[in-house]
């Protein structure tokens, strides 16, 4: 049987100051070494200072994920030499003196597979290297300590996974339920990195990095498991080992550096006191999370009758879900959910458009109030939705700015209806004969009106013309 | 003009009008002149100590407000940072840090009109206990030139003991401050761990270590700790102390009070002029109305390879940040692999601390862990059991600061074990968090002798009022410079 | 009694070329001393830590350092700090 594990990296994106230090958590807006302090950059005599945030942010994680959460919490020192490190060694946590990281043992569903999580625990991000150089020779790092101290979430699984897609679905809802508790950003470039272990039946387990998305994921463990069935059934002995994903050749290499050699010496970080957590501070931190994914689709669904496709899709959505809390009233709910499902999700569905989309949750009440009134039908609906992202401007401004209002006037319709019946002889005859085929006359009318005819009067009216 | 008077003559002094603190600093500034040539207590003096001494001579002159210092010269131990100065730890590795922030009791320092007369010598990253250790030479013991300073603050002890400040900030992580005081005939005083911040102070074994005072009497020790002490935020590790005045009441006497005599720190090994020394500095304190009874504490026996295993361990992982990469001296990375560059740019660390980073990378290994850190840090915890077990029978514990007398430069830099045991009665308050304190109490041909007391955590006032108690029994003879 | 080789292989870990030979005898001595911990009978004792309340920590604000610290490091061409290049 394959055997997958995952030790996914988070960083807490919604945070607004590192873990140690109060430069900036989000690096990503800062020019290269400007966002920097003496505690991040590892100078002589500065201490850390633990963000009281990242803690609690931490823990909700845990708590999300059913995780155990321990009474007292440490910190440890994990010590190695890197040039992205500024300290040599990374404060992070372990569990070798009891149950001490932010989270021990829970669980995720997956569907109906249940995928243990064995800890989570908070860490700091180290720099980014940039290689310059035309070859491997004259290569040049160059070191970037924006990131450093970023704060980091790592949550490891127990190797539950069978196959790639059980994975990719398990980091969907993962990220889905991050971005849900408000704790990071998903989508920003760099805030969820995984490594994943794989082990086939008879062989040992291979542990593959430096996987640059969750795409690459999927592809490089399906790499190793061909990779693994391949050495096995030419009875080579798969080694345990440390691989690395060649992005440029989609493979796994084995890795040159000795990591079998290191010996991390871990050892309590004594700058850092062990943290109290006891329950009143557990239970108003479960009282400040917000609603669950799957509590909220059930909600969705039972309150306000949206069927399950709706509000599954609606609910693993926090940018969505958000949207739709503020614009919805117990009335217009199932219109709401129906508007973002089907023509919002298409229109702003990239982090770049969502973010320099004008729309907010007022519009999406104006547009299904003037739907469920008659005012604008569907197909203006939608049209209408285009110019607000785009500008911001009310609806009824989008009205009468492109003349979508319905034509309601039983004058003005029957004038159209009467020179699509002169048009169309055979239709109406057929009609006459199955009334079912009035729709295309319907259709008709829609056509020449833009699609702003009001449906239920042109079919009376086209009825009545015909009979 | 004396400047042979306390910190605290000093500020009433100046405040008095009696003498300007312009004066005072340029006569000390000419002290450091004459003398340090053959001391050698600092590595690096501020040119500008006149000029801030005349500021603030017109402030008080202009009526503005003043800080409690009045313009004090203090010196600085070098593994603290004062910003834009040099900091170097006395290592060849930071001979060109310059810190870019000032360390919070800095900081304190600043806004009380303290006036850091300059950078004063250590054993290289505050390792040793003589000075012999610093990468720009030792230091010299006043007492007499041949001998050593202690350590690792010894520029400290120095530089207060040979008038060439009125006080002084050293650390110390297992008797750093109290080793040199005793050796130099100051006072040197380590308050309870968390009671400072150390913020800005250049770690060498983060979780025992604490900055310091060494100055000439008990209250200017506790005047210097009403300074620095305190909840700082940039410190994870302090702890609120309610603004205590340490110098109110601080006659307020032993009487009544139990002391307890740790049995382990005057047995083998001792100097038998230490031990009628304390013996003396015993009967004295019981005809002040205090009770004095052996205690045994017997994991002292092992406090010793305790500390030096959880120091290694600490400091192989505080130093590894000396990379030369980010901060250091000139040594291009150009045509270098990033492992073999480190290992050669480090090679600037002295002989000392090369040897404790192979005992940092040995004792906590996978492999070792289990015989040597994790058992250090169990001992720890007993002795620090035991000690709490003392103090709720007595008010007070009281040793010889060092089993030994000040021995002479060079006489014992190539004996390690016999190094480690000097620290036998130091160590002990850092390993259990407690306050201790060194008194001057003697000069035993020629050479000071000191006595250590050590309260339970948080009762430093406590332990300045017995100190001065003791202190006021004594009448030492003036330093022969 | 440690060997030459494991002093060797630590100090490799420590990122320290030894080039005084009397630091083998040296940390030997220093590590026998430690021996010594083994007759402490300390096997069933706690590790004793130090602990504070979470409300102690530090509120989550951005306070940018005050000053161009890349200035003052090390850099290349003023923006980057330059690392040997890893093999």
């Amino acid at each position: 049987m394959t055997k997958i594990g995952l030790e996914i990296h988070s960083q807490l994106t919604k945070l607004e100051s590192k873990l140690f230090c109060s430069c900036k958590a989000n690096y990503r807006e800062f020019e290269p070494n400007t966002n920097i302090c003496p505690i991040c950059i590892g100078l002589p005599g500065s201490l850390p200072r633990l963000n009281q945030k990242a803690v609690e942010k931490a823990t909700m994680i845990a708590m999300a994920l059913n995780c155990s959460t321990p009474e007292k919490i440490a910190f440890f020192r994990k010590n190695y030499f890197y040039p992205d490190l500024p300290k040599n060694f990374q404060i992070t946590q372990l569990n070798i003196y009891g149950d001490t990281s932010v989270g021990g043992i829970g669980t995720l569903m997956v569907g109906e597979k249940k995928i243990r999580i064995t800890r989570i625990q908070l860490e700091e991000d180290p720099g980014r290297l940039i290689y310059e150089g035309s070859s491997e020779k004259n290569l040049v790092t160059l070191v970037d300590y924006n990131r450093a101290g970023t704060p980091l979430v790592e949550i490891v699984t127990e190797p539950d996974f069978e196959n790639p897609r059980e994975v990719r679905e398990f980091l969907n809802i993962l990220s889905d339920l991050l971005e849900n508790l408000g704790v990071s950003d998903p989508s920003l470039e760099g805030a969820m990195r995984a490594d994943a272990n794989v082990s086939i039946e008879g062989g040992n387990k291979v542990e593959i990095k430096n996987i640059g998305s969750f795409h690459d994921l999927e592809k490089a463990v399906h790499f190793e498991i061909t990779r693994q069935q391949s050495l096995h059934s030419r009875n080579i002995p798969i080694i345990q080992e440390t691989r690395h994903w060649d992005d440029k050749r989609k493979i796994t290499v084995s890795s040159r550096s000795k990591e079998e050699d290191l010996d991390y010496r871990y050892f309590l970080e004594g700058d850092i006191p062990w943290i109290k957590i006891g329950n009143e501070i557990k239970e108003k931190l479960k009282s400040e999370m917000p609603e669950s994914i799957s509590s909220k689709k059930q909600r969705y669904i039972s309150k306000y009758d949206i069927p399950v496709q709706v509000a599954d899709v609606l609910s693993s959505n926090k940018f969505y879900s958000d949207l739709f809390e503020d614009a919805h009233t117990k009335e217009n709910a199932k219109e709401v959910a129906n508007i973002i499902t089907t023509d919002l999700m298409g229109l702003i569905d990239t982090r770049e458009k969502r973010e320099s989309s004008k729309l907010k949750p007022f519009h999406l009440k104006e547009i299904s109030d003037s739907i469920q009134s008659g005012r604008i039908t569907r197909t203006s609906a939608k049209n209408a939705l285009y110019e607000i992202v785009k500008t911001g401007k009310t609806l009824s401004d989008i009205i009468s700015e492109l003349d979508l209002g319905n034509v309601s006037d039983e004058y003005e319709l029957l004038k159209i209806i009467e020179l699509v019946i002169l048009e169309e002889p055979q239709a109406v005859k057929q009609a006459k004969s199955n009334p079912q085929t009035i729709n295309y006359l319907v259709g008709k009318v829609m056509q020449k009106t833009k699609g702003k005819a009001d449906p239920k009067l042109t079919l009376d009216l086209l009825k009545k013309k015909i009979q | 003009m004396n400047i042979k008077i306390s910190a605290l003559q000093f500020t009433r002094e100046v405040k008095s009008g009696n003498i300007s603190a312009e004066d005072f600093i340029a006569k000390t500034m000419e002290q450091i002149q004459n003398v340090d040539d053959s001391l050698h207590a600092f590595l690096s003096i501020n040119d500008k100590a006149v000029d801030q001494a005349r500021e603030i001579d017109k402030k008080i002159k202009l009526g503005e407000k003043i800080g409690q210092c009045f313009g004090m010269p203090i010196s600085i131990k070098d593994n603290i940072c004062i910003k834009d100065t040099k900091t170097t730890c006395a290592s060849k590795m930071l001979e060109n840090f310059i810190a870019p922030y000032d360390a919070t009791v800095i900081t304190k320092l600043k806004q009380q009109d303290a006036i850091f007369v300059g950078k004063v010598n250590l054993d290289e990253f505050a390792m040793g206990l003589s000075t012999e250790f610093s990468a720009y030479g030792p230091s010299k013991n006043p007492w007499n030139t041949d001998y050593v300073p202690g350590g690792s603050s010894g520029g400290s002890a120095v530089s207060v003991s040979a008038f060439e400040c009125v006080a002084s900030l050293g650390s110390d992580t297992g008797g750093s401050v109290r080793n040199p005081a005793s050796f130099c005939s100051t006072v040197g005083y380590k308050p309870t761990y968390g009671l400072i911040s150390r913020y800005g102070l250049i770690s060498y074994a983060n979780s025992i270590e604490q900055i310091g005072p060494l100055t000439r009497t008990v209250e200017d020790a506790a005047f210097m700790l009403n300074l620095i002490a305190g909840l700082d935020p940039n410190d994870n590790t302090t702890v609120d102390n309610n603004n205590e005045d340490y110098l109110k009441d601080i006659n307020s006497g032993i009487e009544g009070k139990k002391i307890g005599i740790i049995k382990e720190m005057i047995g083998e090994g001792i100097d038998p002029s230490v031990l009628s020394a304390t013996k003396d500095a015993i009967s004295k304190l019981e005809g002040l109305g205090a009770t004095c009874e052996e205690v045994s504490l017997d994991m002292v026996k092992y406090s010793v390879a305790a500390y030096y295993t959880i120091t290694a361990t600490e400091a192989g992982s505080n130093l590894a940040r000396y990379d030369n990469l980010r901060y250091g001296y000139d040594f291009s990375v150009e045509g270098y692999e990033f492992n073999s560059y480190i290992e050669k740019a480090r090679k600037k660390l002295g002989p000392e601390v090369t040897r404790r980073m192979i005992l940092g990378g040995f004792v906590p290994s996978a492999g070792h862990t289990g015989k040597y850190f994790l058992k250090a840090l169990k001992v720890k915890s007993k002795l620090t059991r035991q000690i709490n077990d003392a103090f709720k029978k007595f008010d007070l514990l009281i040793s010889p600061t060092v089993p030994i007398l000040p021995f002479k430069i060079g006489e014992k830099i190539n004996d390690p074990v016999s190094l480690f045991l000097i620290d036998i009665n130091t160590v002990t308050a850092n390993l259990t968090g407690k306050p201790a304190i060194s008194i001057p109490y003697v000069i035993s041909n020629g050479l000071p002798i000191g006595i250590q007391l050590i309260a339970n955590s948080m009762n430093d006032k406590l332990l300045l009022q017995a100190a001065y108690a003791l202190e006021k029994t004594v009448q030492l003879p003036e330093v022969p410079i | 009694m440690v060997s030459r080789e494991e002093i060797e292989h630590v100090a490799k870990l420590m990122r320290i070329e030894i080039d005084d030979p009397t630091i083998y005898e040296r940390v030997d001595k220093m590590i026998g001393y430690f021996d010594i911990l083994d007759s402490a009978g300390v096997e069933s004792e706690e590790i004793s830590v130090r602990e504070i309340s979470l409300t102690n920590l530090r509120e989550d604000k951005y306070i940018p350092f005050d000053e161009k610290l890349i200035e003052k490091l090390n850099s290349y061409k003023g923006t980057y700090v330059r690392a040997p290049k890893m093999v």
